[in-house]
């Protein structure tokens, strides 16, 4: 009885284990055919010339990204040298007004705020391998990473903390979640690499700031497939640009830059093939100067207006939330076990992180505008800051008697962040990475302090408080449909949209009391006037029947 | 005779025209939040499930912006907090001059934004509306009415409930079940 009882368990065991391989084995082929269907459908849909799959170059196991970029230079060669000199190989640049040297790897933000001493995690979106500290090098070509724009499967990702390279063995991401990351598989990504896509530069620039819809708000992961209520430009079943159509590349050198922006162009549409330094992504480099055909009042604007102000209505309106406020003064609180805190908001986002203090989120967000010409001063890591007033981090120059400036739309994000009181400059503080200095591992200001400012070149004086900033982002991407451009009257409006804006007449929104008193008595002597004469046309009448 | 009939005749117009003009006015109210739109809409829920004991239930929420994006319009955020409780419901519903009333239910609290980007508060003035139809749905409407003020009390000492996305009644709208109060 007890040998039969225990085969009877024997065989459901056996059988259960059976069903088990099975499904998974079924949903492994299930996925490896949708993998194969996608990768057939993009071949289908690809005009190259070139078919990566045949590259005998790439039919090896490769177990690194840099032996892959090692394969892609034996054809191309010189491309390496041509990514070296771009802003998404330095994070650098000199803007040539302001002679201010920007780039990631010199600003402070008020998000993640400095790259310095926290280059292994910040290096996720860096188009290279291996940038952990101030020895990378730069120059070395198998250190740059193809894949991270070219990939067209949407499986190679980059995972922060290390130092750009994506993960070559299984691993927990996010930590502490119990998800295990499977490796890239290297090998079929490479011989699946094509153009440039929303995918591809969504990978990082929707991500800004350390998560989707975070920094930019009009940048987020709904402009993958957007709708056309979203983007008509990007609508994927209309025009669906990639981010390539507008931002034209050569040699590897994107277009439109947010460090040294278009703010006015009135040269008008840019012809095919003219060379002429002109930055091709503005609206009226396609546009041209009178673009409103129907309404050609609405063209008596655009010496003042932006395209942008009245065409985007509102950013993050994809239904992603962006991050509006970031207060790091709060962090450090950990819950009764000394456990790291993380508070949702009624929308379900992280609203405290102990790792990063208070957030706020919005979406829809009604712009702010704000006079600009495209030069924009920052404040950066050793400029002045005294702590007695909110220190902007970048200021958007121009103004209402400056023929280059326009009414831009902007998203400003304030936060409140360290600043060293003793050397009067906003902080750079170490943030990531698996060492006792890190602020996100021991929650210790003073020594993240220590090490960041030491990495950005300075002593810290000791002394450290937190000061409100305020940062602007252009807005630019996110173009609604013509019908919904803001009407008339949401400007044209005491309460309307350009309130704040200095300098401007707009009727209907700005009045002159001495017009307004002046009209307002002709009005009156009107009406007297009508009484006396209706009044006098009465008695005379009477006088007259008697 | 003529002038008083006259003046009589232009008063009543008079009247019809103040009426036409601030009719809508009287049917609604409008309140600033301090809150976003979703917090907002998840502190109305909170109150309404705060008054189960008048028998209120969250019946749907909706969000009629999301319809419009689909048809590729732009427009502001709005979401509408549905709620019904059977204690005011039901001697509507068993009377058959006041069923008419049924196109009421649930009762519905808007919360939208608006072009300054303020969070704001729309509902219905139910005690008025209630005393358009006589004394019985005057009195039910006039409890609904104090119940509407608790529904939009935000207290900013209270943290932030999460907001309740499903659909208690299932279905479409979610109604026709007893979670949903109607």
């Amino acid at each position: 009885m007890n040998t039969t009882r225990f085969s009877i368990r024997y065989l459901l065991l056996i059988a259960a284990v059976l069903m088990l391989s099975l499904s998974s084995y079924a949903a492994e082929q299930k996925e490896s055919v949708a993998t194969i269907k996608m990768t057939q459908a993009a071949k289908q849909a690809s005009k190259s010339t070139a078919d990566h799959t045949k590259f005998t170059e790439l039919q090896k196991d490769f177990e690194s990204g840099p032996e892959v970029t090692a394969a892609c230079l034996e054809c191309h060669t010189e491309a390496a040298k041509q990514v070296h000199s771009t802003k998404h190989w330095t994070w650098e640049f000199l803007n040539p007004a302001t002679k201010q040297r920007l780039g990631k790897r010199n600003v402070i933000n008020n998000f993640c705020t400095s790259v310095k001493s926290n280059q292994a995690f910040c290096s996720a979106c860096h188009v290279g391998y291996g940038w952990k500290d101030d020895t990378f090098d730069f120059a070395k070509e198998e250190n740059v990473d193809c894949l991270v724009c070219h990939d067209t499967t949407g499986k190679y990702k980059k995972i922060p903390g290390l130092s750009g390279h994506p993960n070559y063995k299984p691993m927990e991401w996010p930590p502490k979640s119990g998800k295990i990351r499977e490796p890239v598989d290297l090998k079929k990504v490479a011989q699946n690499v094509g153009k440039t896509s929303r995918d591809s530069c969504g990978s990082c620039h929707f991500y800004g700031g350390g998560g989707n819809a975070v920094k930019h708000g009009d940048l987020d992961s709904s402009l993958k497939q957007p709708l056309r209520y979203l983007d008509v430009h990007m609508e994927a079943k209309g025009l669906n640009f990639s981010c390539g159509k507008c931002h034209l590349s050569d040699s590897h050198e994107v277009t439109g830059s947010r460090y040294a922006p278009t703010a006015a162009d009135d040269k008008g549409a840019l012809l095919r093939g003219k060379e002429d330094g002109r930055n091709p992504t503005t609206c009226v480099a396609c546009h041209g100067n009178e673009p409103h055909k129907e309404y050609a009042k609405l063209n008596d604007h655009i010496d003042k207006v932006a395209c942008q102000t009245c065409h985007i209505p509102e950013f993050a309106r994809g239904n992603i939330p962006t991050k509006m406020t970031w207060d790091w003064s709060t962090a450090g609180r950990l819950d009764e076990n000394g456990k790291r805190l993380k508070i949702r908001n009624s929308g379900g986002m992280v609203a405290y992180d102990s790792k990063k203090g208070d957030f706020t989120y919005e979406s829809s967000v009604i712009p702010e505008y704000v006079w600009f010409n495209g030069n924009v001063r920052y404040t950066l890591f050793g400029d002045k800051v005294d702590g007695s007033e909110i220190v902007k981090i970048n200021q958007f120059m121009g103004g209402p008697d400056d023929p280059n400036s326009r009414i831009w739309p902007v998203k400003v994000f304030r936060g409140k962040q360290p600043w060293d009181v003793g050397n009067q400059t906003l902080a750079v503080f170490h943030t990531a990475g698996e060492d006792d200095n890190a602020y996100w591992k021991k929650y210790d200001w003073e020594k993240a302090m220590k090490v960041g400012m030491a990495a950005a070149g300075m002593e810290y004086s000791g002394k450290m408080d937190f000061v409100e900033t305020e940062m602007s982002w252009p807005i630019t991407h996110m173009v609604a449909p013509k019908a919904d451009a803001l009407s008339c009257a949401q400007c044209h409006n005491e309460n309307g949209r350009l309130r704040n804006v200095q300098g401007i007449y707009l009727p209907g929104a700005n009045n002159t009391p001495v017009m307004d008193k002046i009209g307002l008595g002709i009005a009156l002597l009107a009406l007297l006037g009508v009484l006396a004469h209706g009044g006098i046309r009465i008695l005379t009448s009477r006088k007259g029947a008697k | 005779m003529i002038k008083i009939f006259s003046g009589f005749f232009a008063g009543i117009v008079l009247v019809i025209v103040i009426a036409f003009k601030f009719a809508g006015g009287f049917m609604f109210s409008e309140y600033a939040s301090p809150f976003g739109v979703e917090e907002t809409a998840a502190r109305v829920q909170a109150n309404i499930q705060a008054l189960e004991k008048r028998g209120w239930k969250l019946s749907a929420l909706r969000n009629p912006a999301r319809a419009a994006q689909v048809s590729g319009i732009n427009v502001l955020p709005v979401l509408l907090v549905e709620a019904c409780s059977t204690d005011y419901s039901a001697p509507l519903l068993k009377e058959m001059e006041t069923r008419i009333l049924s196109i009421l239910m649930p009762c519905t609290i808007s919360v939208y934004k608006k072009d300054d980007g303020k969070t704001y508060i729309g509902t219905m003035n139910s005690g008025l509306m209630g005393k358009l139809f006589g004394s019985k749905v005057a009195s039910i409407m006039t409890e609904v009415a104090k119940d509407q003020q608790q529904f939009i009390v935000m207290d900013p000492s209270k943290p932030a409930p999460p907001l309740i996305r499903k659909r208690p009644g299932g279905g479409s709208g979610g109604a026709g079940t007893p979670e949903s109060g109607c």
